[in-house]
């Protein structure tokens, strides 16, 4: 089956002079679930905004269901209609993402840029709202929201378009439990119900727990490995490269230990690595 | 929460629609104009002082580099002949050859600066109904003279000698000054720039306040970008230049609210770090011999000039 976006041999620089991409290539299935890891400044963010028609490659093609995305063919009506309205993307940081002046005006913008009439706009917002539980936020400004309501509230304004591919860009950074789990549930209804989901993250548990297929990315924008979760979240050295893991010493009661770290997934103590008595 | 999901989240979106059929789309002029000015602040940013290759004029230390461009611009301003012009010409352009700059494109952005602000402004002046003087290019004559006020136009309309000369003395003038600044600028990160006005006792708390709006430019500049594709990649038709106007301005106040908030936390981790009403920033070390050196050379250089 052809991908529905792939991604060839792109290479991108900020300016002509910071790399953030070199020579990746991807392909995405419809319905699937994807995610890009890599540790700070790998070209994560990078890589979801050229899939998204933000940036584009000097070098290298980005293809939506076969056409070519490039700043001319985005200035086709038709293409723009059809690729904006199937791929929206959530950006990392909501304050830049939410500009409108209320939570209710944010989410009503996508469906009016559509085309869709005000009272089918209305419907979609208000569902979203409930679905999100953020409907007491409706008539607020998006700067007096917290960080996590924004999260939600720029998510409702990508989900009101309903795009069949959605890009999120660390969905989970700074979020509480609560709220982590909440979209986590979220995203994996929303890929049952055939939406292809596209997640930029280092967070390791979150793609254990979406078992979603893994580009990860090197600190040198390169794609390094595209496996399943299983087989990335299994192949310590690849992640010790990568630095998403790494060696970290601490304490268990009066015993100091060395041992390979995540934050979340990987945390054996079984390789001997004991380091000596603590105080 | 499978059952709160709205039934059109749950159903696939229509892929039917060609998108052969309908025309092109024009970007508004006002959502261009901010993308290119945001582009510009953040290339700038990233581009001033931050060359990679390491050349002659990387390596000396910033107040030297502060010193020479305040020494040579008033010697640029000082000249009234062309040929000590030409001279200071050559010798920048060694300097920009040694520091390993980019020839073309340096060059590119001061002929390009000097064509609008050098020769566009002064080439009336070439003309003899302005300079008079001798005459070497006419260029249309009329039936007769006239007067009107303090004015006088001559029948015989062209250039002379004189206000060519002048043309060419300022266009050179601009040119060296742009040279030097922009060498200047290219081969030091502006925080050292700001740290060298130091050696003109500028006071620290005047340098600091320029260090942080300048970086504060920069992050404004980011956020403008960002905030622009974050828009952007919800849009799906063009938009108009009042609609863009309402949105930026908007955004503005958007960003003035965002920036208050910011000078709070700022002042606060300021406080955090031992701020007490008093600032006190870094110097640089001694110069070595390579600047002293340098220095003498870049002396004798101007006495040379000044004498021409």
């Amino acid at each position: 089956m052809e991908p529905i976006i792939r991604i060839d041999n792109v290479s991108y620089s900020y300016y002509e002079k910071i790399p953030a991409l070199s020579c990746v290539n991807i392909g995405l299935s419809e319905g699937e679930k994807f995610a890009v890891i890599g540790s700070n400044g790998s070209g994560k963010s990078t890589l979801l905004k050229v899939m998204n028609g933000l940036l584009y490659p000097p070098s290298g093609k980005v293809y939506f269901r076969g056409e070519e995305v490039t700043e001319e063919s985005l200035k086709n009506r038709a293409f723009l209609r059809l690729f904006r309205s199937s791929v929206g993307y959530v950006f990392q940081d909501s304050d830049v993402h939410l500009f409108c002046p209320s939570v209710f005006d944010e989410l009503m913008f996508g469906p009016l840029q559509l085309g869709l009439s005000s009272d089918e706009a209305h419907e979609r917002t208000k569902g979203v709202l409930e679905m999100l539980e953020i409907t007491h936020l409706q008539d607020r400004a998006s700067y007096m929201l917290s960080g996590g309501e924004k999260k939600r509230v720029a998510i409702g304004s990508i989900l009101t378009m309903n795009p069949g591919v959605l890009l999120l860009d660390e969905p989970m950074s700074g979020l509480d439990p609560k709220t982590r789990s909440f979209l986590i549930e979220l995203m994996i209804f929303l890929n049952e119900a055939g939406k292809t989901l596209v997640i930029a993250t280092h967070d390791l548990s979150l793609i254990n727990e979406l078992q979603c297929r893994v580009a990860v990315l090197s600190e040198d924008h390169r794609v390094e490995k595209i496996g399943t979760a299983d087989e990335i979240l299994q192949d310590e050295d690849l992640l010790l490269k990568v630095n998403l893991i790494h060696e970290h010493m601490h304490y268990h009661g009066n015993q100091a230990h060395i041992h390979i770290h995540s934050h979340y997934l990987i945390h054996r103590h079984d390789k001997n690595h004991e380091h000596g008595e603590g105080g | 929460m499978k059952n709160k999901i709205p039934a059109f989240l749950l159903s696939k979106p229509s892929h039917a629609q060609s998108f052969h059929e309908r025309g092109k789309l024009r970007v508004s002029s006002i959502e261009k104009g901010m993308k290119y000015v945001s582009e510009m602040i953040t290339k700038g940013f990233i581009h001033v002082g931050q060359e990679t290759v390491r050349g002659f004029f990387q390596n000396l230390d910033p107040r030297l580099k502060v010193l020479f461009l305040v020494f040579f611009v008033v010697i640029v301003s000082l000249k009234r002949d062309i040929v000590p012009e030409v001279m200071i010409a050559l010798f920048m352009s060694l300097m920009v050859a040694l520091s390993r700059i980019d020839f073309v494109r340096f060059y590119g952005k001061i002929v390009g600066l000097t064509f609008f602000f050098g020769f566009l402004v002064a080439f009336p002046a070439a003309f003899n109904v302005i300079t008079p003087g001798e005459m070497i290019i006419p260029v249309m004559t009329l039936s007769q003279a006239y007067d009107f006020w303090i004015y006088h136009i001559p029948r015989e309309i062209g250039l002379t000698r004189q206000g060519i000369e002048g043309v060419v003395m300022l266009c050179l003038r601009v040119m060296n000054s742009l040279t030097i600044s922009l060498l200047v600028i290219h081969t030091t990160p502006f925080h050292k720039i700001i740290k060298a006005l130091k050696v003109f006792r500028v006071p620290d708390t005047f340098l600091l306040i320029i260090t942080l709006s300048y970086k504060y430019i920069f992050v404004f500049a980011k956020t403008v970008e960002n905030m622009y594709l974050a828009r952007k990649s919800r849009l799906v038709g063009m938009v108009k230049n009042d609609e863009a106007r309402m949105w930026i301005a908007g955004r503005i106040v958007f960003i003035f609210r965002k920036t208050m908030a910011r000078y709070d936390e700022v002042f606060s981790a300021m406080v955090a770090r031992g701020f007490c009403e008093e600032v006190k920033i870094s110097s640089f070390g001694a110069s070595n011999r390579m600047d002293r050196f340098s220095g003498s050379f870049f002396l004798l250089a101007g006495i040379v000039f000044l004498w021409m």
